[in-house]
């Protein structure tokens, strides 16, 4: 388990997605979660019933901005209105911090309005990494960059994503936000060991966690964030926490919105999966027989089905 | 920029909006193949868009039906591709497209819902503003009304419209029979604007849209009242135009009386 960090911000607990469907729910209720995320794009509008909203959820919970247009990794220059619009939003809510994703959008002014994989080689590297620190001396702060799901390998990459991400937040003294439902989805698609993935990123700058359902098409598993989270998720979460102590965690549900009570359960699996995890007792039992956790191998992603792996974390 | 990694992303948007181009050759075919890989891309980068649009015309996807408006979408994708960093703003070319584009030019109330339907997406999300009240009117010494000026509320949208758009709206809204397409003789102004968090429209006489646009102008009470003898007698044209104002602040439409 990673000590505490000097370059992570102290964890928040456990969070949801601020999404529209629950925001009476939220401000009609007892205080059930202990913060919020939001999508910065949705509040980069000039008012009306969304900032209305985030601000009185705002009053009563602490709130991380994470965007989905940064496209830190494209080619084209890095969008100036887009990062005026990013602090002068940042300067009304005053996260705790702020993430997007490592990731492009488009190229040549075009917006694709996805998360596109990046070729993991030196000249993205660099690209990348120089790119991360304008936008944090831009910000005033560090940026949390996401490991995102991806459907696509390039030829030209020369290195793994972990080993990228690793990398790219070292040079950039950036911060980590460790999806571990995209870094199954991606096991899967790609056929990695996910545990591999999680040795491979620093612990010091892993700053939050993301939960989520995805789709599986049995030849491949599509992120849609519309699913609750399955048992091979919430056991790589156990494995994270394990790794990574208590970061800050939240579930992301984008579409099929449940009731705000029945993601407010689902979070309380992840706290109790935690407090499992990082009880006394719990590393006590770790200590004696280790944990195993199922991975899937390339065999596995090729037939469609994830395999438990032999392997232990301690190996 | 001319690098490899520039051109690389070059060929895979090119490939997400066209389809065609060299990237396959730069993906690893695996248990997958490149062609089905990028293929995941294309699709989702559709699907995305076009559930944007059906977001925000829901009245359009009501006359047009499913289907059509998932073929009528993908041309639109095609012909405009995003150009802002929000997909918030991804249909604002719609109703340009519509009336410019066959088939959907030959039926032109399209073009006409989808101005409405995005006219209702810009004054949901427009700037807040305080609202004048008719009590502010009140206090008002006559000696200062001829210099009055008005601002209006930042979410108010201005449209004219020839077809019977709004009513369409209403009716997919209410979930009753959708009238049948109807042309007026001339184009008809609309306000639309939002109070509280609910957007309000109607439609406007031709002295309404016209003195509306003059305070949009910043244009004052006596340069109003002047410009509306046109079609009120002179001798009640002050206290029409009270009239007019008295409503639009009940309505929330006007943010400030400047004296």
């Amino acid at each position: 388990m990673a000590a505490a960090s000097s370059l992570t911000h102290p964890p928040l607990g456990f969070g949801l997605g601020l999404r529209t469907d629950h925001y009476e729910s939220i401000l009609a209720g007892p205080r059930r979660v202990d913060w919020f995320e939001i999508i910065s794009e949705n509040y980069m509008v000039p008012g009306g019933k969304p900032l209305h909203f985030l601000d009185r959820v705002r009053a009563e919970y602490p709130l991380v901005m994470h965007g989905v247009s940064l496209s830190i990794g494209s080619t084209d220059p890095l969008n100036r209105d887009y990062l005026r619009d990013l602090k002068i939003l940042a300067e009304r809510v005053q996260p705790a911090w702020i993430s997007d994703h490592l990731c492009w959008g488009g190229v040549a002014g075009k917006n694709l309005h996805d998360l596109l994989p990046l070729p993991y080689n030196r000249e993205t590297l660099e690209h990348v990494a120089e790119r991360v620190q304008q936008v944090q001396d831009f910000l005033g702060r560090r940026l949390l960059l996401e490991n995102v799901s991806s459907y696509l390998t390039y030829k030209r990459s020369e290195m793994s994503e972990w080993e990228f991400l690793r990398e790219v937040s070292e040079r950039a003294d950036c911060l980590i936000l460790l999806d571990v439902n995209n870094i199954y989805v991606s096991s899967v698609n790609h056929g990695f060991n996910p545990i591999d993935y999680l040795e491979g990123i620093p612990a010091a700058r892993v700053q939050q966690f993301h939960l989520a359902g995805h789709r599986n098409l049995e030849t491949h598993i599509i992120d849609t964030h519309d699913e609750p989270i399955v048992d091979p998720v919430w056991n790589l979460y156990r494995e994270a926490v394990r790794r990574f102590g208590p970061v800050s965690t939240m579930i992301e549900r984008d579409d099929n919105i449940p009731p705000y009570e029945e993601l407010l359960t689902e979070l309380d699996h992840a706290r109790a999966i935690a407090r499992e995890v990082l009880s006394p007792d719990a590393k006590a039992r770790e200590g004696r027989n280790g944990c195993s956790i199922a991975a899937p191998s390339k065999a596995g992603a090729r037939r469609g089905a994830s395999v438990a792996a032999a392997r232990l974390p301690s190996e | 920029m001319d690098t490899t990694l520039n051109k690389l992303q070059g060929d895979f948007q090119r490939y997400l909006l066209t389809l065609d181009g060299p990237m396959a050759k730069e993906v690893v075919s695996d248990a997958l193949d490149a062609q089905t890989r990028l293929g995941i891309y294309a699709d989702a980068y559709r699907l995305r868009l076009l559930e944007a649009l059906q977001t925000d015309f829901v009245a359009l996807r009501a006359v047009l039906g499913d289907d059509e408006f998932d073929a009528m979408g993908r041309a639109y994708i095609d012909a405009y591709p995003s150009q802002h960093y929000s997909i918030r703003h991804f249909g604002r070319n719609l109703s340009r497209f519509l009336a410019e584009t066959d088939p959907y030019r030959a039926t032109p109330v399209l073009a006409e819902i989808a101005r409405f339907e995005w006219a209702m997406t810009d004054a949901f999300d427009a700037q807040d503003a305080t609202v004048a009240t008719v009590a502010d009117m009140a206090a008002v010494a006559p000696g200062a009304w001829p210099s009055l000026r008005f601002g209006l509320h930042p979410s108010l949208q201005r449209i004219e419209l020839q077809w019977n758009a709004p009513p369409i709206w209403k009716a997919v809204d209410e979930n009753t029979d959708i009238p049948e397409p109807q042309q007026a003789e001339y184009p008809i102004g609309w306000m639309l604007w939002r109070n509280e968090f609910k957007i309000y429209f109607r439609s406007l006489s031709v002295d309404q849209a016209w003195m509306l646009d003059q305070l949009l102008t910043g244009a004052t009470f006596s340069e109003v009242c002047e410009g509306l003898t046109e079609w009120i007698d002179a001798q009640h044209v002050a206290a029409h135009a009270a009239g007019l104002l008295k409503q639009w602040l009940e309505d929330g439409l006007i943010a400030t009386i400047d004296y």
